[in-house]
């Protein structure tokens, strides 16, 4: 009779690593303040860990097909090239056939150029610091829709920031290796970013449904969005900066779990699924063009002489208090100068002197006694006749 | 019937390959899976590790091997996503451990057999996700089964191209 372990080492063997599995599952989740389960927002040191290891293997032939495409162009048309050397009597067509390749990779590079350009301009107009970065790859799962770039920690970049494009909003950073890192994209069904419609000003939370298409959450119905509108970002959502365009509304949709709210599908500006190149927002520091700068610069120097000119008034002003015998008592300790003293003084009272003395007048009323009538100082005696 | 013949162990065919092929093609297919979608967009209608863990697990008589190669290609692509790991490893795990279970049952060398088997094999591991997701961890999350249809059919379509071009690296006794 063959052993319990050996006649169900197969099975064992699979419950052994579903068991692992589902333990090392329960570790990466919790329950959320609302009851509803979520995913933890990063990642403890073992799964990152494996992320790491996972996004070197993969990212280091991602870069060689990204960056290799022209190589293999190159290498292709050399290929022709040798059978054009081989095959004299097709001369012609292969000649043909290389200036069309010749032609379609100066197009591709053309475009490239072009694209780069238009993100350099972006770059340079746009008010925030910002790293320009190509895309390598995917994640590769229906489900999760993140990509990665060819910049990481060793470029400056940071967990949660933000990630654009010229047409418009993309995702933000969730995870930073040395040379790459990963975007969620906002049409994930796990991304969020604060938005506002442009005309209505209804705020909302903007993510991904199902299909990939981004869409603002549980809004209460109203009548007055219409598709066309365009969508913005709020900024209160300490990722991206307020005003960026996200898209247009598509279409509204009634909310499936909540009845009298509705979802509002974006149509995104940004090419989410076909991106080659973004920029990241480095930092929120408001950058500002050259003209701008000297302008800001410009009114420093102005106000530092202001500035200047304020801290000599006030020294004088130290200095003549100091030479002034009333204001510097030299029996008192230095915090309990007049000088320094910053209580109010007392309010002075200004006492109308009455034309004729009156026994309601302060200072008056001793001369006067009860039952007499003051006679007015300057009253002439009264002669009897 | 001819294609449910290898009734007894003798019958199976155990497919051996080198070395590096075992070691290459697992990692070609998550390169390609995580570089090909930004290529072709929404269109990337496959699963290119899970075919490749349904090619190898069925030419081998021990569900073991399946069942390990399942778990790793698994975990790897969780790795590349933002969901947390194991999701694709239990669904791929126990892929493999099918794969290999029905390799045994199977004539595996008919090429009906062995797409249609990818085919089922790609749903269930697309309903394994779910279950995962969905009820073991009770992840809120929207599904889109036509998209997880058009993936089944894909990789069926990749299973017709790459199962006769991986059959060419076959060590023949």
């Amino acid at each position: 009779m063959e052993p319990f372990i050996v006649r169900y080492r197969n099975l064992l063997v699979l419950l052994a690593l579903l068991a692992v599995q589902i333990v090392g599952l329960a570790t990466q989740v919790h329950k959320t303040d609302t009851g509803r389960m979520s995913l933890d927002p990063r990642d403890s040191g073992s799964v990152r860990l494996l992320r790491l290891w996972a996004e070197a293997v993969v990212a280091p032939p991602e870069r060689l097909f990204h960056f290799g495409g022209s190589s293999f162009t190159d290498l292709w048309r050399n290929y022709v090239d040798l059978r054009h050397v081989r095959e004299q009597n097709q001369q012609l067509q292969q000649t043909v056939d290389r200036l069309r390749f010749e032609q379609a990779a100066l197009l591709e590079d053309a475009r490239q150029g072009q694209r780069l350009q238009g993100l350099f301009n972006f770059q340079q107009q746009y008010l925030y610091k910002t790293l320009a970065a190509q895309v390598i790859g995917s994640s590769g799962a229906a489900q999760s829709r993140v990509f990665y770039i060819d910049k990481g920690s060793s470029d400056g970049l940071q967990h949660d920031m933000a990630v654009i494009s010229p047409a418009g909003i993309v995702g933000k950073v969730r995870d930073v290796f040395p040379h790459t890192s990963q975007i969620l994209v906002i049409n994930d069904q796990s991304s969020g970013a604060g938005v506002i419609l442009e005309t209505t000003r209804i705020r909302g939370i903007l993510r991904g449904n199902a299909l990939g298409q981004p869409q603002i959450v549980s809004i209460i119905s109203d009548n007055r969005i219409k598709p066309g509108e365009r969508v913005l970002t709020a900024g209160g959502d300490q990722i991206f900066p307020r005003g960026l365009p996200v898209g247009v509304v598509d279409k509204v949709v009634r909310d499936p779990e909540r009845d009298g709210f509705i979802n509002v599908i974006v149509k995104p500006y940004a090419a989410l699924d076909r991106l080659d190149e973004v920029l990241v927002i480095t930092s929120m520091e408001p950058r500002f063009p050259p003209d701008q700068q000297q302008d800001m610069a410009e009114s420093e120097a102005i106000k530092g002489a202001e500035v200047q000119q304020e801290e000599a008034q006030k020294k004088a002003s130290q200095i003549m208090a100091e030479r002034l015998p009333g204001l510097i008592d030299p029996n008192l300790p230095a915090d309990q100068q007049p000088l320094n003293d910053s209580t109010p003084p007392p309010p002075v009272v200004h006492t109308v002197q009455p034309l004729r003395p009156d026994r309601f007048t302060p200072g008056n009323a001793t001369g006067v006694t009860s039952g007499q009538t003051s006679a007015p100082a300057n009253s002439t005696p009264s002669r009897t006749p | 019937m001819p294609v449910l013949t290898a009734t007894s162990r003798r019958e199976i065919e155990v497919h051996r390959f080198p070395v590096l092929v075992y070691a290459l093609v697992p990692l070609a297919a998550l390169v390609l899976q995580a570089w090909l979608p930004r290529v072709l967009g929404r269109y990337a209608w496959f699963d290119l590790p899970l075919v490749v863990v349904v090619y190898f697990a069925m030419g081998r008589p021990s569900p073991i091997q399946g069942t390990i190669m399942g778990c790793i290609l698994g975990i790897f692509e969780d790795a590349l996503t933002q969901h947390a790991i194991g999701i694709n490893g239990v669904a791929k795990t126990i892929v493999g451990f099918l794969s290999s279970s029905f390799g045994i049952r199977l004539d595996v060398e008919n090429h009906t057999v062995r797409v249609l088997l990818t085919l089922a094999l790609s749903l269930v591991s697309s309903g394994l996700y779910f279950f995962v997701y969905r009820i073991l961890l009770g992840l809120s999350m929207e599904w889109d089964w036509i998209n997880t249809l058009f993936i089944a059919l894909g990789n069926t379509v990749v299973a017709l191209i790459l199962f006769p071009f991986l059959d060419r690296f076959r060590i023949r006794d």
